[in-house]
């Protein structure tokens, strides 16, 4: 306080002469109508170019909070999306009984075939083993297991997994996996050999495995191979997600599940 | 004494002396400055910055240009313990010293009343225009101005503070 006094004291003229001159420029700008016009034009041109910068700044910092923020959005509208009978009219059904929840990838697939990531939030918000995991909207993998706070993926970028598909939403069901060779390039084996695959042909789940809904995004087909005699062949799938880019997951969770997965344990089936 | 001499000048400018311009905008006097320039050097900073901005109220009510002589008054009257320093004499100065022509000489005078009087009238000029494209034109107005302002505060010195006033016997 005493080194503030000082520090007016020794430049009160100084602070005298600006406050006379604000003094001054104030009747000035009050009176005059063109310094106040030229005034005007030039102060608000800077202050709305100071204004632009801040919220700049401002959109900036709060681009995290935001992002948190349209995943749980996200995350809603999905629940909600899942849960209507895509095929007829966007009619809610009840009876599908998809709901979503938001997740932040913390470790990601590396490109080595057997590679597993990590994710959170685990089973403290309601996480449990073998729920389908989305990223964008697509296939992302499963759930393989669940600590208190975060769970462990398996992705489709494993080379011990096979994922239920088709190409098109009524071709018949292939199994997708991958060589362990190209991060983004997926294999669909057992296609049967009559199936017109063309490139730009978009690979949906199929649902049969339980953990995704029907008709989930998985990629698109890239180039298909057919062998002489062999009654099937070998389609290759550019993945729909980015798994270099991918940060905020879904993971999904049927409300029947525990009902599903008992129904379709083997010992139960005739 | 130097609120009196002020006031008798801003009156004087602002009633009787307004339309000496004889070559009009290019030579437009401000006499209140010769009353300003009096303030003796030695005087507090403070009261220079006051009375400068004192003369430039005085000047917009009297002539209804609401705030430009402010502005110039006020620059002015902070400039001015800056513009005694720039002039001072190598020894500095005594302290009967007064700013006239018998106590510092013509050159002295002459340099001290146009260096302030082209501030002035560049200040007032600025304030006066406002549009960058508009103070080119009004530059070379506004020194022939000061440079009459100048001549004509010689001419109140030798008028007011004429050897032959102070020594009558002579």
């Amino acid at each position: 306080m005493r080194n503030l006094w000082l520090l007016l004291q020794r430049n009160a003229f100084t602070i005298a002469f600006i406050a006379l001159m604000a003094v001054s420029v104030s009747v000035l700008l009050r009176n005059n109508g063109a310094a106040r016009s030229s005034w005007f034009q030039k102060t608000g041109a800077v202050s709305s170019m100071v204004e632009a910068q801040r919220h700049e700044w401002s959109n900036y910092l709060h681009l995290s909070e935001q992002n948190v923020q349209l995943a749980a959005e996200n995350a809603a509208l999905r629940s909600q999306l899942l849960s209507m009978n895509m095929a007829d009219t966007w009619r809610e059904d009840t009876l599908l009984g998809w709901s979503v929840r938001s997740g932040m990838l913390i470790k990601g697939p590396d490109g080595k075939p057997h590679t597993l990531s990590l994710a959170t939030p685990g089973r403290t918000e309601g996480i449990t083993q073998g729920m389908g995991v989305l990223a964008g909207g697509a296939a992302f993998g499963t759930v393989e297991e669940v600590g208190e706070g975060h769970s462990r993926i398996l992705t489709l970028l494993h080379s011990g997994t096979a994922w239920s598909c088709r190409i098109g939403k009524g071709g018949p069901v292939a199994s997708l996996g991958w060589d362990g060779r190209d991060i983004n390039v997926l294999q669909l084996n057992d296609v049967p050999r009559h199936v017109q695959a063309t490139p730009g042909d978009s690979v949906f789940t199929s649902g049969y495995d339980l953990r995704f809904p029907p008709n989930v995004l998985l990629g698109t087909v890239i180039d298909s191979e057919r062998k002489p005699g062999a009654d099937f062949m070998k389609v290759s799938v550019a993945s729909a997600v980015d798994f270099n880019a991918t940060q905020h997951l879904e993971f999904i969770i049927h409300r029947a599940d525990s009902e599903r997965v008992v129904l379709a344990q083997p010992e139960l089936q005739p | 004494m130097t609120a009196l001499r002020m006031l008798l000048m801003v009156i004087l400018q602002a009633f009787i002396l307004r339309d000496v311009t004889p070559f009009g905008e290019w030579t437009r006097p401000e006499w209140a400055l010769w009353a300003l320039l009096l303030v003796p050097p030695q005087a507090s900073p403070f009261l220079k910055l006051l009375s400068g901005f004192a003369m430039g109220t005085a000047l917009d009510i009297a002539l209804g240009t609401y705030g430009q002589h402010m502005v110039a008054g006020t620059a002015l009257g902070g400039a001015l313990p800056a513009l005694h320093r720039l002039f001072s004499p190598r020894e500095g100065y005594e302290v009967t010293d007064r700013p006239t022509l018998q106590d510092m000489g013509s050159s002295w005078l002459i340099g001290f009343t146009l260096s302030a009087a082209v501030l002035y009238h560049l200040v007032l000029m600025v304030v006066s225009n406002w549009y960058w494209h508009l103070l080119p034109s009004a530059i070379l107005p506004s020194l022939t101005s000061a440079a009459f302002t100048t001549m004509c505060c010689v001419v109140l010195h030798m008028m007011v503070y004429s050897p032959d006033r102070r020594n009558p016997t002579h």
